[in-house]
């Protein structure tokens, strides 16, 4: 048995001391470029403004740790590509780790301490350890670079829908070439790295504590046979060995400085992104302090460090890309691309030592790296992009805050202006009068109560659509009935009721945001009531999320969590089940928003129907294509839209007898989709309250038509 | 480098309303107010006039009216307007827009704009009159329905590009200052953002009377209009109906009732 100290690496063996030391030069100049170009990418995030991102600093950083070992977030959609990424992450991990611990050893503890440890059995694992590291590593690159070139996979695809083949920013070849140097270097690294390996074996295979214990590093070993059987002896080993050396330390060592200048930065920025992330991004979106004087975002460092930093973690992955419905219909937006946009944009601008002039640091117009107006007023803030980036990319609250700005100068559809004034004017986005808001009321054969007059235990909240809209007021008299029948006291606000806001701050009104919401947080606090429900989940996401940050406080529920209690509790009967073949499309403001995916779905089920599922359900539903304002916005003709993308979905389910929404936008957008998609007598788009009309047992019988007359 | 626009507060009916008990106008009740449509475009038109000139302009709105007025001003201060100047004393009540014009000119002959700019008419009572009465006791050149303009700030001559009726254009050399009425669709317009108009409340409105424009009583209001409301109403309903069917279905159905029409039915 050898001594178990001389079982170890020496370091630099064999080399002149003056070549140590020019490696020390090299490492040293390595570092120094590493920690300029983080000092370069700090000053430009501290150029954004301010933002509380920093609250519970060890409850977000441990929150992080958690996301990046399980790889929750990059395995989504994509399993294959998680478990690559988690091979070469632990990979690299894990040799990072191996290489900190020489140094920690050689170039700190022992020449200050005298301590070593690398050696012995220690040893011995540690290069079992880092070679199954380096296989994964370079199994993980592999599989990336056959993904790339096979896989053809469209989210892959860099080029743009927001501008033209022929434009300089089309096609992004630039970041094609910075995919594949990236995959080349790193796996050039690894496999030299056991070249190395295997080249020491067979160097100093006359030395026992050597060769004898070559099984532990089974990769380079392997290689150290093979080389040896085709002919390699000590001699040419070691000379072959010391032009490697320098070959793969000089290129790790580049790799290493280029970090902050490359995609490779990634490894922090998407770390922090990860850590600062909000929750509520999207959900509820940033207020404007009163005495601020302009409003949104204009130039690049409008944006605060936070979104900075966020750009800067994109990884490309073409999650958000796939997933966007404004992208997926050929409007000219993606949500990568924005980010990408305003990314290439910030590095050019804010890389520099000095700030360039304001006029420079626009980030609206239709120059390269600018945002054009038509692709923020593309996105229908579904949160179908914030809810699957892997690394907590919040594009929601970026657009918005730059329609804030386009909104404050004016720059929309003259329509969109139009729609505005009304709910303005008449606190509703029909154009209809105040007074007409209750009147679907009037043909109930039972009077509802007026929840300003009397206390109420539920005050229903019930929406511009759902107020008045023919096809969804039918909807609106059902649930009355089933509130009635179910003995629930509740009582509405009657003409008092506003638009709840929810649209307009997404469109990025927020003046007449604050207007609504103030106005119906004071009226909703002079009445009685303990909890609020509605029908619309538009109003639902704005009371429950956002009228906190206005003062307003209400405990509010979405009608299907709410029917679903009146079942349980035997308040509602079913008398009759239902044998049809359903689908269910999640509302983005019910589903992603608040997550409330279960209750519908065990409707459903209560009241008998056979569901089948879209491909794109639940977290992955596709938007209707009515939201962030987009529904006062005509789409675009010749382009399909979004309600049609997922009509045609839905109509490839076999012998489908009803599309069942539960949202009053979707009503509306889903009937006209099923006409003009021409899938009119395939099937029908029914709200789940008047299926479970059909179903449930009401003391007064109703006229059979009474609720499928006007559908 | 001045102008002047002259805007209104209109009243917009809502849906269903009533007649006031004495029958000469709709009850309060069911009035909403809002800026006329027109003056977005003659204000839009001094905004644009002002941003594209090197030289300084100052764009001043006016208004006639009550209290409830200063919202529609905060309105074109938020679209930028330097300032507005609210005319009002309890002796207005019942203007006609004859009356009115003459108590714009009293402001202008203080103001001494370079232009005045005023909509073609007001969307509630459709006078068409009140830009040109400013003219009129101005004596200045006035041309209406202005439907494109070409005026460089301080010239002395604006070409003004109308709109007549079947179609035609007419391009009119005007003599400055003047009054142009400003016709829909010339520009268009600005949004004033909620938060804008909420900031703009910052800035003051002047507020002006009867007195400091040296008017005296009697040239305005109701007595000095000239002409009053007699009756509002709503009128019947109109007897057309839809002739339904076949082309010879209607033309049987037509011919009877022209018998009838003619007692031979
Ligand atoms: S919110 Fe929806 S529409 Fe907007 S960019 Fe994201 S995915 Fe696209
Ligand atoms: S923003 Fe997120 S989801 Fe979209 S490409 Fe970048 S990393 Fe992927």
């Amino acid at each position: 048995m050898n001594e178990a100290q001389e079982i170890t690496r020496i370091l630099f063996q064999g080399f002149q001391t003056s070549s140590v030391y020019l490696f020390y030069v090299i490492g040293y100049t390595a570092i120094a470029i590493f920690l300029y170009g983080c000092y370069v990418q700090v000053r430009k995030y501290r150029r954004g403004q301010p933002d509380a991102a920093w609250g519970e600093f060890l409850a977000r950083f441990w929150d992080m740790v958690k996301t990046m070992m399980t790889h929750r977030t990059i395995k989504r959609r994509d399993k294959a590509a998680g478990k690559a990424h988690a091979a070469i992450f632990f990979g690299f991990v894990l040799l990072f780790i191996g290489t900190a611990t020489i140094t920690l050893e050689y170039d700190i503890l022992e020449p200050l301490f005298g301590i070593t440890f690398w050696y012995g059995d220690f040893y011995l694992w540690f290069s079992l350890i880092l070679d199954i590291a380096g296989v994964a590593a370079i199994a993980g690159l592999i599989y990336m670079m056959y993904r790339r070139k096979w896989l053809k996979l469209p989210k892959l695809d860099y080029t743009r829908p927001d501008r033209e083949p022929g434009d300089p920013d089309y096609d992004r070849s630039a970041y094609r070439r910075e995919d594949w140097a990236f995959l080349w270097v790193f796996i050039i690294i690894l496999i030299t790295g056991f070249l190395l390996e295997a080249s020491r074996l067979i160097w100093l295979m006359e030395d026992p504590t050597v060769w004898e214990y070559r099984w532990w590093s089974p990769v380079g070993a392997s290689i150290a046979h093979l080389f040896y059987g085709l002919g390699m002896g000590p001699e040419a080993a070691g000379d072959f060995r010391t032009g490697l050396w320098w070959f793969h330390g000089i290129l790790a060592l580049a790799f290493v400085a280029l970090i902050p200048f490359t995609k490779v930065k990634h490894i922090f920025t998407a770390s922090a992104s990860l850590m600062f992330r909000d929750p509520m991004a999207g959900k509820r979106l940033p207020t404007v302090p009163e005495d601020q004087e302009s409003i949104g975002v204009k130039t690049i460092t409008d944006f605060t460090w936070k979104q900075l930093l966020n750009l800067d973690a994109c990884t490309k992955c073409g999650r958000c890309h796939e997933a966007c419905p404004a992208n997926a219909v050929g409007a000219p937006l993606s949500p990568r691309d924005v980010i990408l946009s305003l990314r290439e944009f910030a590095n050019n601008a804010l890389e520099k030592k000095e700030l360039p002039d304001e006029v420079e640091l626009d980030v609206h117009g239709k120059d390269v790296g600018q945002v054009f107006m038509e692709t923020l007023w593309s996105c229908r803030t579904c949160m179908a992009c914030v809810e699957i980036c892997p690394v907590a990319v919040e594009h929601v609250p970026i657009i918005v805050q730059m329609r804030r700005k386009l909104v404050d100068e004016g720059n929309m559809e003259p329509i969109l202006q139009k729609t505005l004034q009304s709910v303005h004017k008449n606190g509703n986005s029909m154009g209809e009068s105040k007074r007409k808001r209750a009147r679907w009321t009037k043909e109930l054969p039972f009077t509802i109560k007026d929840a300003r007059k009397e206390p109420v235990d539920v005050m229903w909240f019930v929406g511009d659509y759902a107020s008045f809209d023919p096809r969804n007021q039918v909807v609106t008299k059902s649930f009355a009935k089933l509130m009635k029948q179910a003995g629930v006291d509740f009582g509405l606000l009657y003409e008092a009721e506003m638009n709840a806001g929810n649209d307009i701050r997404r469109v990025g009104e927020e003046g007449l945001y604050e207007f609504l919401a103030s106005n119906n947080i004071s009226t909703l606090e002079q009445c009685e009531f303990n909890s609020i429900v509605t029908t619309d989940p538009h109003s639902f996401n704005t009371i429950r999320n956002e009228y906190p940050d206005f003062g307003g406080e209400f405990e509010i529920q979405h009608y299907t969590t709410v029917l679903k209690h009146l079942f349980e509790e035997g308040k509602l009967k079913i008398k009759k089940k239902l044998d049809y073949r359903v689908t269910f499309h999640d509302p983005c403001h019910l589903g992603r928003y608040n997550k409330g995916y279960d209750a519908p779905r065990e409707l459903i089920e209560m009241i008998g129907c056979e569901l089948v599922e879209m491909d794109r359900n639940r977290d992955n539903s596709f938007c209707c294509g009515a939201g962030g304002g987009r529904i006062w916005i005509p789409d675009p003709v010749g382009l399909e839209k979004p309600s049609e993308n997922r009509i045609r979905e839905a109509g490839a389910i076999d012998d489908l007898d009803v599309f069942i929404v539960s949202c009053p936008k979707d009503l509306t957008m889903f009937e006209d989709a099923r006409k003009t998609a021409g899938f009119e007598d395939k099937f029908v788009v029914k709200e789940l309250i008047e299926l479970i009309t059909e179903c449930v047992e009401f003391d007064i019988e109703e006229p059979e038509d009474d609720d499928t007359a006007a559908a | 480098m001045k102008i002047l626009v002259a805007v209104k507060e209109v009243a917009s009916l809502d849906d269903d309303f009533e007649i006031r008990d004495d029958q000469l106008d709709v009850d309060e009740d069911f009035l909403l107010y809002e800026l006329n449509e027109w003056d977005d475009f003659s204000l839009e038109e001094a905004m644009s006039i002002k941003e594209r000139s090197d030289t300084e302009v100052e764009v001043v709105v006016v208004s006639v009216g009550p209290d409830r007025v200063e919202e529609s001003l905060r309105k074109c201060l938020a679209k930028g307007a330097d300032r507005a100047i609210r005319v009002w004393s309890d002796e207005m009540e019942g203007s006609d827009s004859i009356t009115v014009g003459r108590i714009l000119a009293a402001v202008a002959e203080q103001e001494k704009p370079d232009m005045i700019f005023a909509g073609v008419q007001s969307s509630d009572n459709a006078d068409a009159s009140t830009g040109i009465a400013i003219a009129s006791y101005l004596n200045w050149p006035h041309t209406a329905v202005v439907a494109g303009l070409d005026y460089t700030p301080g010239a002395n001559k604006a070409t003004a590009s109308r709109e007549l009726e079947g179609g035609l254009g007419q391009e009119v050399e005007i003599s400055c200052p003047a009054v142009l009425t400003i016709q829909l669709g010339i520009n268009t317009p600005r949004y004033a953002s909620l938060r804008g108009i909420k900031q703009a409340a910052a800035k003051p409105i002047d507020e002006v009377s009867l007195s400091d424009l040296g008017l005296s009583a009697e040239e305005v209001g109701a007595d000095a209009a000239f002409s009053r409301v007699r009756r509002m109403y709503i009128p019947e309903k109109g007897m057309a109906t839809m002739i339904e069917g076949t082309t010879a279905e209607q033309a049987a159905k037509l011919a009877q009732i022209i018998k009838e029409f003619k007692g031979e039915a």
